[in-house]
């Protein structure tokens, strides 16, 4: 029994100070009914506590709060004031990203990008400047000639066609 | 109150921060790939003949060269087609109560150049097979093919 009492005592302050969970306080409350000194130790808590709260109530009665406050306020005004910058950076959000483990990843996802991309735009092609318009033409069925006009800068390739075979009404 | 580590808002951050570069990369080589695999083209499907006399209003612009090239009087636009062609996808054009078909591949697409695969059908046969190389600024006329009051010929102009 005396040790089911100090194993109960442990969580007198806790029942005390209504922080201990359902199962406990019933624990507790079976306990204090049978337990006569761990009532008296409850009792005196109770007696501790209001001890302290009086003097303390009247104190804090006494003192000016408004003017506290005022004093608070006084102190954040004169604060030096934030440059736009500074202000908008939280609102943003960007001050993680000024962090090296984040700028370092994303310049070099950035260059990775433009290496990529200027592989695709910047890419030496063959000039075709000087090479032929046609790169062949064939049929199997006609002559094909193929000319240009570079001035015009018109090329030309034409089909010598039979003329068609009409079909007359008999 | 729960305290958070130092540095789970950062990590936080970086997450997102690595997602949206990731998200927009994938974007950018989407869209760089798709763009480089489709060509415009402006392909026009014209009638010369010697019945009649004129060019098409339409044809003001090709005025010029047609009657320094050919001979014919006549010159009337039976299509007007703007071509979106994708690589390896061949793209059919008739004339002519589709008679004569005009099969039309993206064979490749350089920086301003487009390589392009031309195959004209006469009723299911092959008369011409061409492969050209077109660029903005020049025009590739392909003529010929009969018809009962002249010959087709096609224009193609680049649009990229």
């Amino acid at each position: 029994m005396k040790d089911f009492c100090s194993s109960v005592s442990k969580l007198l302050e806790k029942y005390f100070d209504q922080e201990v969970t359902d199962k406990e306080r019933l624990l507790v409350e079976g306990h204090l009914q049978d337990c006569p000194a761990c009532r008296d130790a409850l009792r005196s808590m109770e007696e501790l506590r209001t001890l302290i709260k009086v003097p303390v109530e009247e104190a804090a009665q006494k003192e000016d709060f408004p003017w506290v406050w005022q004093k608070i306020e006084r102190e954040i005004r004169s604060q030096e004031k934030l440059t736009w910058w500074q202000s908008l950076r939280p609102w943003l959000g960007l001050s993680p990203l000024l962090k090296k483990k984040i700028w370092i990843p994303a310049v070099a996802t950035i260059m990775v990008l433009l290496f990529i991309s200027a592989q695709i735009f910047f890419k030496k092609i063959p000039s075709y400047s000087g090479a032929s318009v046609v790169e062949y033409v064939e049929s199997e069925t006609n002559n094909v000639m193929v000319y240009d006009l570079e001035k015009a800068r018109v090329t030309v390739i034409w089909l010598f066609e039979e003329p068609e075979e009409e079909v007359s009404p008999s | 109150m729960a305290i958070r580590g130092a540095g789970g808002g950062s990590i936080a951050v970086m997450k997102r921060v690595v997602a949206l570069i990731a998200f927009f990369s994938l974007l950018f080589i989407l869209f760089t790939s798709v763009a480089f695999a489709q060509v415009q083209t402006q392909l026009r499907v014209i009638r010369a003949s010697n019945v009649g006399q004129g060019v098409d209003s339409s044809l003001k612009e090709l005025h010029n060269e047609l009657k320094t090239l050919f001979n014919f009087t006549s010159y009337r636009l039976l299509r007007d087609e703007n071509l979106n062609l994708s690589l390896n996808q061949p793209v059919s054009i008739s004339a002519r109560e589709r008679r004569i078909i005009m099969e039309i591949t993206l064979m490749g697409r350089h920086k301003n150049v487009a390589e392009l695969r031309i195959r004209v059908n006469r009723e299911g046969t092959e008369i011409l097979n061409t492969q050209v190389r077109l660029s903005p600024g020049r025009t590739v006329l392909i003529g010929g093919p009969k018809v009962r009051e002249g010959v087709i010929i096609y224009a193609f102009y680049a649009h990229f």
